[in-house]
């Protein structure tokens, strides 16, 4: 890695000067050059360059770089959410590119800054992950790769158990899981098991830093839309209005539009996010943008925002029916980020009961049972999950093991809901 | 940076390994997409990328098992549900990446994935691909070939050479010793004539996941040649006890039925050979598909005299690949190796199924003959 040089240093003024002045508001922002097999490797390593091994992230670079050689994709940009904020640069890209970027990160750091659902994100995390990575070599060191890496892959296939809801309480706690005092969120089942289960003090350990990466990355799933949204809506604005020379419009168009095309048609995140957020400033004021990027997450903008007016006009649907049911199929998506909503029901006789609130999908069950088998190698208990199969409630129980399966009680919550 | 590229590499060799098996069974029922690239239709390639799912409680379709409890009749639904568990992430196309490659790019890729030597072509025919490229310049030409810069250059050197240049009024008139024209150079590239000979057994016992799985080998053997020679000759044969030559199409898509005569072909290909492909001249390549059910010893023997006396010392190369059918694998496999044995040119492979394209790719062209 290297920095930037003078040239792009003026640059990042200039552009930052201007976003300043349209009303963006972000921290220091740092570059860094990279070549593409670095901003590969940093982006398989979700932004940070160091993190603990495993090999999931040799397989997220073994895509990346493949991409890269079949020439099917190439990182855009790539922005870490510490403070100061850390973005990097590719090398081998032309000054027009360069700008797009730095004008794109702005409109990431503001975002970071002030919507609501990173208010409580711990900043220090390049600090926070290098030395959760350096825990985990250690353990690595004391307890064998084998057992290390197999617990990782353990609770790696339970790391979407966690709470949004519990974000806002991770207030003033180095690593960002919610504290584990009172009361556990009923939807944090990580968290469950780290109080709960009887884990060795290693493994106490390596659950506990998982726990708190899960809840650091957890934000970012839940405002894709809106995140690339706002910062392509700025990249756009300050690019097109006052920071890009007549010589550089071809490409920079051709930047743009490749950012913004793509199979996803209107569905492309950076896209929808954007034209929503022009929507918004030409129908309600450029206030409401600010207001909107500071208390939504993708789940409530799409509510929120997204009419039958701007639907038709994007291409979501050419009647009004049809606009319903694109709408809310997006918010399907979007609900939980696209995970499926678990709760505990009951911990206190020993065995762990969830439930899968039913919002109208089912779990794919060869996963959840093999989940639930992983859940119970840490509870060493049995551990049950209510949820439904073709529109019957079920219960799957692993117990020693051993997964079985019945048809649910019929006054089961599940079952109200599903019939 | 150079210590955490150390970090990122032995994070993917670690993933490496369990993609191939070799560490961490327990995960290997998550791994999917590692099977043979696919080529649809025309020149576009899908490269799918071997990735590992880890299970998580996530939406997803249960549609596969449905089908199985249906046409079972729904009293197995509750007995045989464990036994899908390997099943997740079966679904196709789900981490497919899909790209549009031209087949030539596809082949060098492929090359470099196989670690396929370059071909070190026999040298004894040399076909001229004549070219022709404006790399030249010359005193004389047509107007339309005028190369302006170069006029202007030598009228320059010209006017200061006599000093009759102003800066101050630079003015150039070229007159006719300043005419420069772009000319035409005629290259000569030395190149290899190949022919590829494909032979497949369409009788009754060779079903359709064995001929997909010859028409997948055979594409990419092609694709990989192609890249290799300018000039590729393809041939088609299909055989059961009488053989015939026959077209592109009609190699993948005939059925036949009836019994197995593989000295049908051989003869055939002999034929063909020394008719039209004279091995003075030509690089030529013999592949060979069939289930290794032959229909007597006494065929059997004729088959390997043939190769013996003609179809071996004429060719660079002669590849026999066994295909794995639903009654079995046969004999045929097993006599070449008794009768004819190691030679070099010779290469027989068993291919057992779909997972069996790539290593059979791979034994066939890493001679580099």
């Amino acid at each position: 890695m290297a920095d930037i040089g003078a040239e792009l240093l003026a640059l990042q003024e200039a552009v930052e000067a201007r976003a300043r002045s349209q009303g963006l508001d972000f921290p220091e922002i740092v570059y860094e050059m990279v070549d593409h097999r670095q901003l590969n490797e940093i982006a398989a390593y979700g932004g940070f360059p160091v993190r603990y091994p495993h090999w999931r992230f040799g397989m997220e670079f073994d895509r990346l770089m493949k991409g890269h050689i079949y020439g099917l994709q190439r990182i855009y940009e790539l922005v870490v959410n510490t403070k100061p904020v850390v973005a990097y640069l590719l090398n081998q890209n032309a000054a027009v590119e360069q700008k797009l970027i730095m004008a794109h990160v702005c409109g990431h750091a503001d975002f970071f800054t002030h919507n609501a659902w990173f208010a409580h994100t711990e900043r220090n995390m390049m600090d926070g992950l290098a030395s959760h990575g350096s825990r985990v070599r250690t353990l690595i060191d004391e307890q064998g790769l084998e057992p290390v890496e197999s617990f990782i892959d353990t609770v790696q296939s339970l790391d979407n158990l966690v709470d949004p809801g519990a974000l806002s309480r991770a207030r003033g706690k180095p690593g960002n899981g919610p504290p584990l005092d009172g009361l556990i969120p009923e939807r944090d089942i990580l968290g469950e098991l780290l109080l709960r289960a009887p884990l060795k003090d290693w493994q106490q350990e390596l659950l506990s830093i998982l726990r708190d990466e899960a809840y650091y990355f957890l934000p970012q799933g839940l405002t894709k839309i809106m995140n690339e949204g706002w910062a392509s809506f700025w990249h756009s604005r300050l690019m097109t209005s006052e920071l890009l020379r007549d010589a550089e419009v071809v490409d920079y168009a051709d930047q743009h539009s490749g950012a913004m095309g793509g199979d996803d048609g209107p569905m492309n995140p950076y896209k929808l996010g954007m034209e929503l957020f022009r929507h918004i400033a030409a129908t309600r004021g450029q206030e409401k943008i600010f207001e909107a990027c500071t208390v939504h997450n993708d789940l409530t903008f799409i509510d929120n925002f997204l009419d039958e007016e701007f639907a038709l006009a994007q291409g979501l649907g050419t009647t009004s029916e049809e606009f319903e049911t694109a709408k809310a199929q997006l918010m399907d998506q979007l609900t939980n980020g696209g995970q499926p909503v678990i709760r505990r029901v009951d911990s206190d006789d020993g065995e762990l009961i969830l439930e899968h609130c039913w919002s109208g999908a089912e779990l794919q069950v060869q996963a959840a049972e093999a989940t639930l088998r992983n859940l119970e190698k840490l509870w060493a208990a049995p551990v049950r999950l209510y949820t439904c199969l073709n529109a019957k409630p079920v219960l799957i129980s692993c117990i020693a093991g051993e997964l079985s399966r019945e048809e649910g009680p019929a006054d089961s919550e599940v079952a109200d809901e599903a019939a | 940076m150079s210590e955490t590229s150390g970090r990122v590499e032995r994070d993917r060799r670690r993933f490496d390994a369990i993609v191939r098996g070799q560490i961490k069974h327990d995960l290997e029922s998550y791994v999917s997409g590692s099977e043979m690239i696919g080529c649809k239709g025309g020149q576009l390639v899908s490269i799918p990328l071997p990735r590992i799912e880890l299970p998580r409680l996530r939406f997803g379709s249960n549609s596969e098992e449905r089908g199985g409890g249906a046409g079972t009749g729904s009293a197995a639904d509750g007995a045989g549900d464990e036994a899908g568990v390997g099943t997740a992430g079966n679904v196709p196309g789900e981490h497919m990446l899909e790209v549009e490659l031209t087949l030539e790019e596809m082949a060098k890729i492929l090359g470099e994935e196989l670690e396929l030597p370059n071909i070190e072509p026999r040298g004894k025919a040399q076909v001229a691909v004549s070219g022709h490229r404006y790399s030249s310049v010359s005193r004389s030409g047509p107007r339309s070939l005028r190369h302006m810069r170069r006029t202007m250059k030598e009228s320059l050197v010209r006017q200061i050479a006599t000093g009759t240049y102003d800066p101050d009024d630079p003015r150039l008139v070229p007159i006719a010793e300043d005419l420069r024209f772009r000319s035409a150079k005629e290259i000569l590239k030395p190149d290899h004539a190949a022919m590829i000979l494909y032979m497949m057994d369409v009788s009754g016992s060779m079903g359709r996941e064995q001929k997909e799985i010859v028409r997948l080998v055979s594409f990419w053997i092609d694709s990989w040649l192609r890249s290799q020679y300018k000039s590729l000759e393809t041939r088609y044969l299909v055989h059961d006890a009488s053989a015939k030559e026959v077209d592109h199409d009609t190699f993948y898509r005939l059925r036949e039925s009836g019994g197995t005569k593989i000295s049908s072909a051989y003869e055939l290909a002999a034929q063909m050979l020394a008719q039209e492909f004279p091995s003075e001249e030509w690089n030529i390549y013999l592949f060979h598909f069939s289930d290794g059910d032959n229909w007597s010893g006494r065929d059997t023997e004729k088959c390997l005299s043939l190769l013996r006396e003609t179809l071996l010392p004429a060719a660079n190369l002669f590849c026999y690949g066994q295909v794995k059918s639903a009654y079995g694998s046969g004999q045929f496999m097993k006599d070449l190796d008794e009768g004819v044995g190691a030679q070099e040119g010779l290469i027989a492979c068993e291919i057992l199924d779909r997972q069996g394209i790539l290593p059979a790719i791979k034994t066939f062209l890493g001679s580099g003959r």
